[in-house]
C-alpha cells in the first residue's frame, strides 16, 4: 500500500515546497510567480511542482499557458491530525516528566529545603521550615 | 501550511507551558519546555531508564520493556502498555549523544509484527537557563505509513479514556463524602 501520509511527508520534507505551499495558502500563482523568489530555474521549480502534485497537496488548471497551481488542503490536514497526535503524547509525557524531576530531586536533596511541592512526598527525611 | 499552523496552535487552551509549532521550520514538530530541575538531572531522567521508565508515556502508561544504550549507535526498545491493557512497542537507534546537552535518535514504532509503522528523527537539546532547564524538542517525519495515524489516535484514545474514568471515579468519591 503506497500510502498517502508517506508521500506527503515526503513532499513537505524540502524547505523550497514549503515555501511554494506558503506562497499558495495566500491564493493560486503560476509557475512564473512562484518562481520569483528563489534563485532557481523553471525546470528546478517545475520539479517541485511535479513532487507536490503528486502527493496531492497542488492542483494545477488545465488551461495551455498559464496553469495556475492551487493548495489542495486534504493531506496537510493529515499531516496536522498525525502531528497534534503526537504533540498531544509529548505534552502528556512532559508533565510526567516534570512530576518525576521534582520527586528526584526532593530525595536527593533533603538538605537544600528545596521547595515546595503540592505532593510532598512522605519518605523524604527533611527539615522543612514549612 | 500557514493555515494548518494557526490551527494547530490554537486547539489546546490551557497548555501554554509548552510552546509548540509545526511545520513551520525543516521540522515537523517542535516543543519547547521549561523544567525546574538542573540539565544533569534532566538528561540523566532521558538516558538511564530506571528514571524513563517512570515517566516516558502519557499518565497511566507504565513501560515493561525499557532498553537504552545511549551512545552514538546505541538501540533503544521501548514497550509502552497503555491503561486499557494495549502494548505500544517502540525501537529506536542513537545517533549522537552529547551529554549532557543533545541527544539525537531515530525512533520507530512497530507494528504486531515488528515492522516499523513510522519512524521520526527525534533531537532533544537540553539548556541550561538559571537554576532551570529549557528541553527542545523536534521531530521530524522520516517515514509513515497508513497505519501511523490510527496508531497514535488509539494510544492517545487510550489514555484520555482512563483520564475520563479517574475523573469520574474522583467525581464519585467526592459526592460519597
Amino acid at each position: 500500500m503506497q500510502d498517502r501520509l508517506s508521500t506527503t511527508f515526503g513532499a513537505l520534507a524540502d524547505p523550497t515546497r514549503r515555501a511554494i505551499l506558503t506562497r499558495l495558502a495566500s491564493g493560486e500563482a503560476s509557475v512564473t510567480e512562484l518562481a520569483g523568489p528563489f534563485a532557481m530555474s523553471m525546470p528546478a521549480i517545475s520539479k517541485h511542482l511535479k513532487v507536490l502534485e503528486r502527493a496531492g497537496l497542488i492542483a494545477r488548471g488545465r488551461e495551455a499557458q498559464w496553469r495556475p497551481c492551487r493548495l489542495r488542503a486534504g493531506p496537510l490536514q493529515d499531516v496536522a491530525g498525525w502531528v497534534e497526535h503526537y504533540r498531544r503524547f509529548w505534552e502528556a509525557s512532559f508533565d510526567r516528566l516534570d512530576e518525576y524531576l521534582q520527586e528526584l530531586r526532593e530525595q536527593s536533596s533533603g538538605r537544600s529545603d528545596s521547595r515546595k511541592r503540592k505532593k510532598e512526598k512522605t519518605h523524604v527525611r527533611s527539615k522543612r521550615k514549612d | 501550511m500557514s493555515a494548518q499552523n494557526a490551527k494547530i496552535s490554537a486547539g489546546t487552551p490551557g497548555t501554554e507551558k509548552t510552546a509548540a509549532t509545526v511545520g513551520s521550520s525543516q521540522w515537523d514538530l517542535v516543543m519547547t519546555r521549561v523544567f525546574d530541575a538542573p540539565r544533569e538531572l534532566v538528561f540523566r531522567a532521558w538516558t538511564d531508564t530506571r528514571h524513563v521508565a517512570h515517566w516516558w508515556g502519557p499518565k497511566g502508561f507504565t513501560n515493561p520493556v525499557c532498553e537504552m544504550d545511549a551512545r552514538a549507535g546505541g538501540a533503544l526498545r521501548i514497550h509502552m502498555r497503555a491503561p486499557d491493557g494495549m502494548v505500544y512497542p517502540m525501537k529506536g537507534v542513537f545517533q549522537e549523544v552529547v551529554e549532557p546537552q543533545r541527544l539525537v535518535f531515530v525512533a520507530s514504532a512497530l507494528d504486531a509484527n515488528d515492522n516499523s509503522m513510522f519512524d521520526v528523527l527525534t533531537t532533544v537539546t537540553f539548556a541550561e537557563q538559571h537554576e532551570k532547564t529549557k528541553l527542545t524538542l523536534q521531530l521530524r517525519v522520516i517515514k509513515a505509513t497508513a497505519m501511523a495515524p490510527q496508531y497514535l489516535k488509539g494510544m492517545e484514545m487510550g489514555w484520555t479514556q482512563s483520564l475520563d474514568k479517574l475523573g469520574d471515579h474522583l467525581a464519585k468519591m467526592e459526592h460519597q463524602r
